[in-house]
């Protein structure tokens, strides 16, 4: 018989029948397998190197007859799908019937006509390789998605949660390829830090750095924010994109505030050895682009915009425990913080000086999130 | 009714016919039947000596129907009939009715060496 032949095991007490069967089987292109009852048949099917796609079962029979091992099939979970054809006499009409109630795919009558075999047992070869098909299918998608779960968690750790989520959502390519919306930049950046990292140890360097990344991370995650990167000590936080907030003004101050007390308690601690550090904070708001900035093999999700060139300056000019909002920005949150005038700055890059505020502190309505109005 | 053939002609043909004319496949088919009808007859004489109706069943079936693939009708249509009464329960007259399968079986294989179907 050739490779890879598809394979019926016929189930017969009769010597007689199965040696025809096996002959017609044989001229189909089918390769046969015999057991003279059902006992037998099912310790042949349960061997882990069985490869039978069909049976054909007798239903008279010594040991086993075809009534309990057609139960016996249907009731195993890895047998189940396995299509089997009923043999039956022309009186034997009744038992068929029940047959076909307890899962039996068709049935065969006595006498065989090849034609009818022929016709039976491809039909039910065609639906153990469509359940076959069906089961690998199944199994792949299972993996696909166990990778794509593994992929996201992966992104998660390298790109803010936000931008992770983005990228597997369905309307990620859009949203990646760029698109115009209102959003709230937050930059911060250590004042004293360049003497610092010049006078310290790189080891003390490095640890004031992750102490201060991982506090840092723990309050944007915690606000919400998407954080575009760290560089060293500077840090760039944006809000209302990918996931879009109403409040976006309001989380950027409130992060901001809680990144300054989160800010003095690293610092009493360094204080105490000896290291001068401060924090700068610049907020602005407005209309930007966002989306992947960047080139083949190292993008970005980054926001691009007059509002972030604002805030990056604001938080260069900001003494150690400023928190500076662009004007336009103050008067969206002015009744939630309580701010002070620093006077007019010039910022590079732009012709007209600004005014910015420090936010000194929240009012307590604005403490909680959810009480902000919008 | 007409008493059937031993061995229906037309049913070996058919049966010749449906194996590509494989004159070799059906006598081993013959052989085959051969020996596979004595232990249906040994069942059926122990059911038999045994009063045991039910035992009867299964050798009867299969018999019936292995009869029935060769053509050897006549067989064939007693053993239908005695599973038809065993399944009933019946076991009255089926001493005799064994008793004649055995002598059909003998002229059944005898007809099958006339045709030069069996050794």
């Amino acid at each position: 018989m050739t490779e890879g032949a598809p394979v019926a095991l016929i189930v017969d007490d009769s010597p007689v029948n199965r040696k025809l069967l096996a002959k017609h089987l044989e001229s189909l292109g089918i390769e046969a397998r015999e057991a003279a009852h059902g006992r037998d048949a099912l310790a042949l099917l349960r061997d882990g190197a069985s490869d039978v796609a069909v049976v054909l079962l007798d239903i008279v029979m010594p040991e086993m007859d075809g009534y309990e091992t057609l139960a016996a099939i249907k009731a195993d979970e890895s047998l189940r799908h396995l299509p089997v054809i009923m043999i039956s006499g022309v009186d034997e009409l009744q038992s068929v019937i029940r047959c076909l109630e307890l899962g039996a795919m068709d049935y065969l009558p006595k006498p065989f006509d090849p034609a009818i075999l022929g016709a039976r047992v491809r039909a039910s070869l065609a639906s153990k390789r469509l359940h076959d098909l069906e089961v690998e299918f199944a199994a792949r998608q299972a993996e696909f998605l166990r990778t794509i779960e593994r992929q996201k968690e992966e992104l998660s750790r390298f790109l803010s949660p936000q931008v992770a989520a983005l990228v597997s959502s369905p309307e990620g390519a859009q949203l990646l390829a760029g698109h115009r919306r209102q959003a709230t930049a937050l930059f911060a950046d250590l004042r004293g830090f360049t003497a610092f990292s010049e006078a310290a140890d790189p080891e003390e360097v490095l640890g004031v750095l992750r102490a201060y990344h991982a506090s840092m991370g723990a309050r944007i995650v915690d606000h919400g924010g998407t954080l575009e990167h760290f560089a060293g000590d500077g840090m760039m936080v944006f809000f209302n994109d990918p996931v879009l907030q109403e409040d976006h003004v309001a989380r950027a101050v409130r992060l901001a505030v809680a990144m300054r007390s989160t800010f003095d308690e690293l610092a009493a601690g360094w204080r105490k050895r000896g290291y001068q550090l401060g924090l700068g904070i610049g907020i602005d708001t407005g209309y930007a682009t966002l989306g992947r900035i960047g080139f083949e093999g190292r993008y970005d999700y980054g926001m691009v915009g007059q509002a972030v060139i604002v805030a990056a300056r604001l938080s260069s000019a900001a003494a150690a425990g400023q928190i500076l909002l662009a004007p336009r920005t103050h008067a969206i949150v002015e009744d939630l913080v309580d701010s002070e005038e620093v006077g007019e700055l010039q910022l590079k890059g732009f012709s007209r000086p600004i005014a910015p505020l420090n936010v000194l502190r929240l009012r307590s309505e604005a403490m909680a999130p959810g009480v902000t109005p919008a | 009714m007409a008493e059937l053939p031993l061995v229906d002609l037309g049913v070996v043909d058919a049966l010749r016919e449906s194996v590509g004319g494989d004159d070799d496949f059906v006598r081993e088919l013959i052989e085959t039947y051969v020996g596979e009808g004595g232990d249906h007859l040994t069942a059926l004489a122990h059911a038999v000596a045994s009063g045991d109706a039910a035992a009867a069943v299964r050798p009867a079936h299969t018999l019936k129907s292995s009869s029935a693939s060769v053509g050897a009708m006549r067989l064939s249509e007693l053993c239908r009939s005695i599973e038809a009464a065993t399944r009933e329960g019946r076991s009255d007259g089926l001493a005799d009715q064994v008793e004649s399968v055995r002598a059909t079986w003998d002229a059944t294989l005898e007809a099958f060496r006339t045709e030069g179907l069996a050794a």
